[in-house]
């Protein structure tokens, strides 16, 4: 089902590693849409997900001989290097600032960790609304706001095994509803 | 193992998210390279993943792509050699090599110049102890020149000596060498006292009881002996203090004065 889309993958790969512009041109028609979706959904701020957008094309651009097919297709790795940048961003003390957030491990009872507010309704989070809360905000924290296993453990006071396996039966759920 | 169980414990949707620890993937990884079904359910996975986030697209700023082509066109240019380097996905600011370089460079040249001032005072330094060295070595020579011709004099089988001695302090005496073929005579003083400033000690011969000057003692002379006045014949030698300058005959007693 996919073998045609592979095949122009490799191509495009390929490309990239040549350093074509139109390649390039290509790749930011297609996927900055997706790319900007999810970096709005971490980020919140229009302008700062400009930022990191710009911040995940220019990594990809650079470091496109670290992308390795063997291990899944480009977009899951430029999703990879979007999200990461984004995180990045919203740990950065500019914007814990702008921002006025807690971080995660003050451990005050007070200062609990939620889903963010907004974009609730849109792309991926439209999807995960259709979960139970609990595994909402699991998956919230762990993939929109980048914090460990270990972390949320911490911070919701649960075993980080039952913290495990709940975020892995939350992503079970979520590919059902991808299907 | 169960591969179905494994595919769908949530392992792969851990994955492809990015949610999955060090370890977790590097199981996952090799074993997607042995069981074909589970590289293929991640697949299946991506790209469900990658057509609804496609669908749920938000285009971002039109002047964007304008801003990130110039951004990369600039990067390409400044540093094409060094993209390839960068570690896959991680976040960490890398230095352009050539300012490793500069810098390896600025402090090789400090270190460098560092090693020539020290090495040039150590050089300046080593100069001066030689050339004192040297003027040491060359006034010992000196020394050992003059006390080696003082031993010839002494060696001579012709040389004759007469100890002067003083009649109250045995540590006080004067030695006399008087070469009998030569005339030539040659004056050893000890322990003699400083005469008072106008005044100078004389050396004389005794010679049927008339003194005959052989001339004025300089103290002052780092010679062990002092060359005199010649004298063909003697028959005692005698050192008197006079007024400075010298006196035709002697006008004291002898400090010191050898056996008749």
């Amino acid at each position: 089902m996919s073998t045609s889309l592979t095949y122009e993958e490799k191509d495009l790969v390929a490309s990239l590693r040549n350093k074509d512009d139109q390649a390039f041109g290509y790749l930011y028609d297609h996927y900055s849409g997706a790319l900007y979706g999810v970096i709005k959904q971490i980020v919140g701020d229009v302008e700062l997900s400009s930022d990191v957008l710009q911040e995940a094309f220019v990594n990809i651009w650079r470091r496109i001989d670290s992308y390795d097919e063997s291990k899944g297709r480009l977009f899951t790795w430029m999703l990879n290097v979007a999200r990461n940048a984004a995180i990045d961003k919203t740990r950065s003390r500019a914007f814990q600032q702008s921002m006025r957030q807690q971080p995660l491990m003050d451990g005050e009872t007070a200062g609990l960790p939620s889903v963010k507010p907004g974009f609730e309704d849109f792309g991926l989070k439209k999807v995960l609304s259709r979960l139970k809360e609990e595994q909402r905000l699991l998956i919230d924290l762990s993939y929109y706001q980048g914090y460990t296993h270990e972390q949320i453990a911490k911070a919701l006071d649960i075993p980080l095994g039952t913290v495990k396996t709940r975020i892995r039966s939350a992503l079970t759920q979520l590919r059902a509803l991808l299907t | 193992m169960n591969v179905k169980e494994y595919i769908s414990s949530g392992i792969i949707e851990s994955y492809v998210l990015g949610l999955a620890t060090d370890s977790e993937r590097q199981e996952f990884e090799s074993l997607c390279a042995q069981y074909p079904e589970i590289a293929e359910a991640r697949n299946t996975f991506e790209l469900q993943l990658e057509e609804q986030l496609l669908k749920d697209a938000a285009p971002p700023p039109t002047h964007l792509k304008q801003v990130i082509t110039e951004k990369l066109a600039a990067q390409l240019s400044s540093d094409t050699s060094t993209y390839s380097l960068e570690q896959p996905e991680v976040p960490v600011r890398k230095m352009n090599p050539w300012k490793w370089v500069a810098a390896a460079s600025l402090l090789l040249m400090a270190g460098a110049a560092y090693w020539g001032y020290t090495n040039q005072n150590k050089y300046k330094d080593l100069q001066a102890q030689r050339q004192q060295l040297e003027s040491e070595l060359a006034q010992s020579t000196a020394q050992l020149e003059q006390l080696n011709r003082e031993a010839q004099i002494l060696h001579n089988p012709d040389m004759k000596t007469a100890a002067m001695q003083s009649t109250t302090d045995t540590k006080v005496y004067g030695m006399v060498y008087w070469d009998s073929t030569s005339s030539d005579v040659y004056l050893l003083v000890n322990n003699m006292p400083q005469t008072a400033s106008d005044k100078q000690y004389q050396l004389w011969a005794l010679l049927d009881n008339q003194p005959i000057d052989l001339g004025l003692i300089e103290l002052k002379q780092q010679k062990l002996l002092i060359k005199m006045k010649n004298v063909r014949n003697a028959q005692a030698f005698a050192i008197t203090v006079e007024p400075k300058g010298g006196s035709p005959v002697p006008t004291s007693t002898p400090i010191v004065l050898s056996k008749l």
